[in-house]
């Protein structure tokens, strides 16, 4: 087994014994690598993997505590939120015009402090989805917090405002039941529940924080997106009730309300609450202006010029749209309004910016893709056929049948297919430009997570061709992947970037199979690897590897390789050499190839390591 | 389109209602309260709402013992134990009976809805009965738990 891994037969000699390093058997337990592939076979995962993975083995106290910058933000977040809770009980309880609803004791206080803590979450909340501004402060602000993490911070405000709702609500409940009893104000419980604007809106957002929460989990999520989707719709109406709280001017220091016929329809005089609608409204304005924004940029001249279906099952849409302006690495929403003309689908662009085109590969994976594949009369089951007859082609010989790589145009003009108005989004996500302020750069795409790098590798090679690669000396490409011939039209580029390589040492291939091999396919791979001059799983001219990469040693290798001069060619003139990783994939690998980063830094190779970058 | 799973769904919104139930009953032994007092009810000052003598039942076993917030709390903590579920019971027919759970989670309606802090925790309840009832509609069945499940060196 060991030599089918290790035989690459084109490598110049000294890159050989480098490569056999970087074999690591196969093990029983390769299924570790479990990849969520979203609901598209397609969608970038930005995802900010929670460190929660129970692989690393890593006690709850070490994660949050021992890492400066999850330290940092702890004691940041939660000390804001503390602050705001003991400064909300602390001018509640203080505030001697209040005298009257302070004989409530610890109910309001606590109420009071929860419900500044809340208008703070209120105004938190929507600002990691303004994502359009994010998308341009995001490149100044890398150094500060992880920008791509946005949703995950969206989740921590969400989690941080369904506890201290709890509170909240607790205390309003004894506040309120206490105001029943003493009548320090003549009225019961329910009035003040169910008939005063507080209470209303109160009860509207708990229910409507139930379903939204329900639906945002991420087992819903996957398996109907759409449920997740509409349902956090609500969110407009959680926020309205969220502005409007307050309107009942429960916090007062007058008999009754005091209300105004004038804009917000009470007088601050006697309603003496934080007004903190005045501050929170300002991100939902925001938001709410930028889903207007991003509609009337939709709306701009499209056109859907192209679609190639990938005997794999992938169809490539080839999107004009001039108003488009992006770089390698981002992502966009699609919209198909025959399909559906709320539902704005994610996906990581495949072409480069010198490209004529957008264009985005789409796996047939979840109902809103197979749809899709059904309106373009490419449906599951002709894919499937054309599959097949691909792979009997590739078995045959690769050269005379239909390889693997080759793909299949739907032309409006001869079949009677006509191709759907498309409407995209975009781009989203930081650019990529960096990779060339560095002198070897090392693209690391686990599963799914290569997406981003078809663009890439593109952009990188269409600069290879003009000859303006900055700094840029080499690129090693790695793909970590379970199973690679389910993402054939991935090779079908990879195929034409190798080719299209003159220097054979530029560009370097490596791709890792972690899937568990059994006994057939191992001989396969045995008889039709030997002698040949391409890989007979990927048709690349580098071989596979089977096996999880070991990254320390691939990164001590190339330490050592660049210090002796062999890497780059007169290099050790140089005083430093940088080498940049930008990685897309799971948390659990990119905590590995940091931490094998970090170990392999000297003073003359500086690896740097990039994983929010796409 | 979608393909929503109706009974992994109502699980999620089961379990919000009655954590939220348990916490309305233990609420609901300090600060006693029969929701539907304001329905004839006449108001002391001060005292508060005073149940008509109709609903001397609801006094007694609301007010003056305590008695539907703790069955609330108890069955709230039965249904936790179906739906979360407690290993002794992932295996038995009752944790994938869907239909005990409507019955449990409209029972729980019933009882949170009678004392004041358990409202939101009734309707809340009724909305999860109601999605299990649609996934019961719908032919949905509970998968049998893998026996393999969580023990390594066997597959």
């Amino acid at each position: 087994m060991s030599c089918i891994a290790m035989g690459p037969p084109g490598p110049p000699p000294f890159v050989s014994p480098f490569l056999s390093l970087f074999y690591r058997p196969v093990r029983s337990s390769l299924l570790s690598f479990i990849f969520s592939s979203g609901r598209h076979g397609l969608v970038l995962l930005l995802v900010p993997i929670p460190p929660s993975s129970p692989l690393m083995g890593e006690s709850w106290f070490h994660r949050e505590f021992l890492n400066p910058r999850r330290l940092a933000f702890n004691v940041l977040f939660y000390g804001t939120h503390l602050f705001f809770f003991a400064y909300g009980w602390y001018s509640q309880a203080t505030n001697i015009r209040l005298a009257g609803l302070n004989t409530l004791g610890y109910s309001v206080w606590i109420s009071r402090g929860a419900g500044l803590v809340l208008a703070y979450d209120g105004g938190l909340i929507l600002i990691p989805m303004l994502r359009n501004i994010i998308r341009v402060v995001r490149p100044k602000l890398t150094w500060l917090f992880p920008a791509d993490e946005n949703i995950w911070f969206h989740r921590q405000v969400a989690y941080s405002m369904a506890f201290w709702s709890m509170v909240h609500t607790t205390a309003h409940y004894v506040n309120f039941i206490n105001v029943e009893r003493t009548q320090i104000r003549k009225q019961t419980a329910q009035d003040i529940h169910y008939t005063q604007p507080g209470g209303i809106t109160g009860h509207f957002m708990l229910l409507i924080m139930l379903l939204m929460y329900t639906t945002a989990h991420q087992k819903i999520r996957k398996q109907c997106f759409e449920a997740f989707w509409y349902t956090h719709h609500l969110a407009f109406f959680f926020m309205i009730g969220l502005y409007t709280h307050a309107t009942g001017c429960f916090v007062r220091d007058s008999v009754e309300p005091d209300t105004i016929p004038t804009f917000p329809f009470y007088s601050t005089e006697h309603c003496l609450g934080y007004l903190s609608w005045r501050f929170t409204i300002w991100p939902g304005i925001i938001y709410f202006g930028e889903r207007v924004w991003r509609e009337i940029r939709a709306r701009r001249a499209t056109r859907l010029s192209k679609v190639l279906v990938h005997p794999s099952g992938a169809m490539e849409l080839r999107i004009t749209k001039p108003s488009f302006k992006y770089t390698a690495g981002q992502w966009l929403f699609l919209q198909i309004p025959e399909l559906s003309s709320f539902q704005w689908h994610p996906f990581t662009i495949t072409s480069a910016p010198e490209d004529p085109y957008v264009s985005v590969h789409i796996r047939q994976v979840g109902d809103f893709t197979r749809a899709l594949g059904d309106r373009l009369g490419v449906g599951p089951s002709v894919v499937a056929a054309m599959t097949q007859a691909a792979m009997k082609g590739a078995e045959k010989d690769d050269k005379a049948g239909v390889s693997r790589g080759d793909f299949v145009e739907l032309d409006p003009s001869i079949s009677s297919i006509s191709l759907p108005h498309v409407r995209i989004d975009g781009p989203y996500g930081a650019p990529a430009e960096d990779v060339f302020s560095n002198e070897v750069a090392v693209l690391i795409g686990a599963g799914i997570g290569v997406t981003p790098f078809a663009s890439i590798l593109k952009h990188i090679w269409y600069r290879q061709r003009k000859g303006r690669l900055g700094s840029l000396r080499r690129v090693e490409f790695f793909w970590v992947c379970r199973d690679a011939p389910s993402f054939g039209w991935f090779q079908s580029l990879l195929q034409e970037v190798e080719a299209a390589q003159a220097d054979p040492n530029f560009l370097r291939i490596n791709i890792y199979l972690t899937q568990k091999i059994g006994e057939d396919m191992l001989w396969n791979i045995a008889v039709n690897d030997a002698g040949a001059d391409y890989d007979p799983l990927t048709l690349l001219r580098s071989r596979t590897m089977f096996g999880r990469p070991d990254w320390k040693s691939i990164y001590g290798q190339m330490k050592q390789a660049i210090e002796a001069g062999q890497y780059l060619p007169g290099s050790t003139s140089q005083l430093k050499t940088k080498v940049g990783t930008y990685f897309c994939g799971p948390g659990v690998l990119a905590k590995a190839i940091k931490e094998a980063c970090d170990e392999s830094s000297s003073s003359t190779v500086e690896f740097s390591f990039a994983k929010e970058h796409f | 389109m979608g393909n929503l799973i109706w009974h992994e769904y109502s699980r999620f919104v089961s379990i919000t209602a009655t954590v939220y139930a348990i916490w309305a009953g233990f609420f609901g032994l300090f600060y006693r309260k029969f929701f539907w007092d304001f329905v004839g009810g006449t108001l002391r000052d001060p005292g508060g709402l005073q149940a008509p003598p109709g609903a001397a039942i609801f006094v007694s076993l609301i007010i003056k013992a305590p008695v539907i917030p703790i069955m609330a709390m108890i069955l709230g903590m039965v249904i936790l134990c179906i739906e979360m579920p407690l290993p002794a019971i992932k295996g038995l027919s009752l944790h994938r009976s869907l239909v005990v759970r409507v019955i449990l989670l409209l029972f729980q309606t019933f009882l949170t809805i009678l004392f004041y802090q358990g409202t939101n925790a009734a309707i809340w309840s009724f909305i999860a009965a109601g999605c299990y009832i649609r996934a019961i509609m719908l032919g949905e069945e509970m998968a049998e738990a893998k026996g393999n499940r969580g023990r390594s060196g066997q597959a």
